[in-house]
């Protein structure tokens, strides 16, 4: 390499950002070149000084006021809403979403209020009218009344049953 | 008078009385009853009945006509109310079919209750050890002579049911039920019957076409009743108060809508009340009758009435409780109060 090196070459070789080849052979210019070292020396000075600059300015806050602000935010109680926002943060609010949804899934056959459905009343009518039929005298134990299991809605009758009915009414009384 | 003059006088009295007992039979009213139970397997018969069930506010009619092939065959038809106009019942032994016309289905249910000869005989027993039989006044019901028979609660003195019995046959023609308040619960009356052993077959045939739906089957209960609340698998409860001469008979469990359900009946010959627990929460769905509210002790109650029954039911602790009989609700209420 005999041209001189290039100011984005010479700040991109500082950086380490040239392949290694190029890195090579800017070393070996460098090294041959006194005009390229003495630019590259004063982009090194530059960049310490800034360096230096920056250090300085960040400067370490005094112990009494790091205290104070310490104390503040311990005693500092915090907001209803910043209490209903800290359940949506993400860290919390997807756990819970997840909790809820596996209780959904799995837990509400095992808890919560919800017994078995109502039995209907008719049920405990009939059952106790057919125990009752073992008493003398009772609906069932003569031929009277009974329950009819049916719906209710008036159609015409069946004249043929009817009329076989009537048939053999001959009187056999004793 | 003379002493022999007296002697005549004594013996012909004597005499006089001894034809007068001879020639008029004596009724025993308990072999009247007996006859009674049992007339319904030995006759057949066909006639027309009315039914009327009283309850406290309104009040249940129906007109059916009958025929009875003995010892076990049966059909109602069903002619009042129009709702049911043309329906009926074919009872064949324990097998009852509803023929329900007007949708067109056959709903089958078996009731192995109805062959219970054990339970009736017990049942019969008991009526004699808490009931006074009289006889009443001769009756005439559906143009047959008949007995009337009062049956009379030997604790309270109160007639509970009064029978009028075919003075030939002994089948009851007519029975009214009496409340504790002596109002009547319901009148079952013969409007026409004849005896005849001719029925066809064909009248007890259950009729083909129809749609058939399985309806409540009731099994043999058990007089076993520890081995029974045993079998209900919880720590069931029973009534410490009950009408004199209330007895426990029967019961059984069943699993009803997959909930144990334990089922005991008490009996004093006449009157019923049967009382159903669960362990499971299995409340009573009433939503079908008009719902009252009442009071167990300081829990509360509902309660509907369906003619002369009433259905009472609460909650006590993890026990669901129904109480169900033929009585008012403030007598159910206080045997409620005692389980």
């Amino acid at each position: 390499m005999t041209e001189h090196l290039g100011y984005e070459t010479l700040i991109d070789y500082m950086h380490a950002g040239l392949t290694p080849e190029q890195d090579a052979q800017v070393y070996a210019h460098l090294e041959s070149c006194a005009v390229c070292r003495s630019e590259y020396d004063s982009e090194l000075a530059l960049t310490d000084s800034l360096r230096t600059y920056v250090a300085q300015d960040a400067r370490e806050m005094p112990a009494s006021v790091k205290a104070e602000i310490w104390a503040r935010v311990r005693d500092a109680r915090p907001s209803a809403i910043a209490h209903i926002s800290d359940w949506f943060r993400p860290a919390v609010a997807i756990p819970m979403a997840a909790a809820i949804a596996l209780a959904a899934y799995f837990g509400t056959a095992y808890i919560g209020p919800r017994g078995p459905a109502p039995i209907d009343a008719a049920y405990f009518l009939q059952d106790h009218a057919s125990l009752a039929s073992t008493v003398p005298f009772s609906d069932r134990s003569n031929p009277d009344a009974a329950d009819f299991q049916t719906s209710n809605a008036p159609t015409a009758v069946d004249p043929v049953a009817v009329s076989t009915t009537a048939s053999y009414m001959a009187d056999a009384t004793p | 008078m003379p002493l022999r003059k007296r002697l005549f006088s004594l013996f012909a009295a004597l005499a006089v009385t001894l034809a007068a007992t001879a020639a008029s039979p004596r009724v025993d009213p308990a072999q009247l009853l007996r006859e009674a139970v049992g007339a319904y397997g030995k006759l057949s018969y066909v006639g027309q009945i009315q039914n009327v069930d009283f309850g406290s506010s309104h009040t249940n009619a129906v007109l059916f006509r009958v025929e009875h092939r003995a010892p076990d065959l049966l059909r109602r038809w069903y002619l009042a109310p129009e709702s049911l106009y043309g329906d009926s019942i074919i009872s064949h032994g324990d097998m009852e079919y509803d023929v329900d016309v007007h949708q067109r289905r056959v709903v089958v249910a078996r009731d192995d209750a109805v062959d219970d000869q054990v339970a009736l005989d017990d049942n019969f027993d008991l009526l004699l050890r808490n009931y006074k039989a009289i006889l009443g006044p001769n009756d005439t019901v559906a143009g047959r002579p008949a007995f009337e028979v009062l049956l009379v609660n030997k604790y309270t003195g109160e007639t509970v049911i009064r029978l009028s019995l075919d003075s030939t046959t002994k089948l009851v023609l007519q029975r009214e039920r009496f409340g504790s308040t002596g109002a009547v619960t319901n009148q079952m009356r013969f409007e026409q019957i004849r005896y005849t052993a001719s029925i066809p077959s064909q009248v007890f045939d259950v009729p083909g076409g129809y749609r058939r739906v399985k309806g409540q089957n009731h099994g043999l209960p058990s007089n076993d009743l520890a081995r029974v609340v045993r079998a209900a698998g919880f720590d069931a409860r029973g009534p410490r108060l009950l009408p004199e001469g209330f007895l426990p008979v029967t019961g059984d469990v069943t699993d009803v809508q997959g909930v144990r359900t334990l089922h005991v009946m008490y009996s004093d010959g006449l009157r019923t009340i049967s009382l159903f627990e669960n362990a499971r929460g299995a409340a009573v769905d009433m939503s079908h009758y008009t719902i009252h509210a009442a009071k167990v002790r300081n829990y509360d109650a509902q309660y509907v009435e369906d003619g002369s029954t009433t259905l009472l039911a609460w909650q006590q602790g993890s026990l669901h409780f129904a109480l169900v009989g033929d009585l008012t609700v403030n007598e159910l209420t206080r045997i409620g109060a005692s389980v």
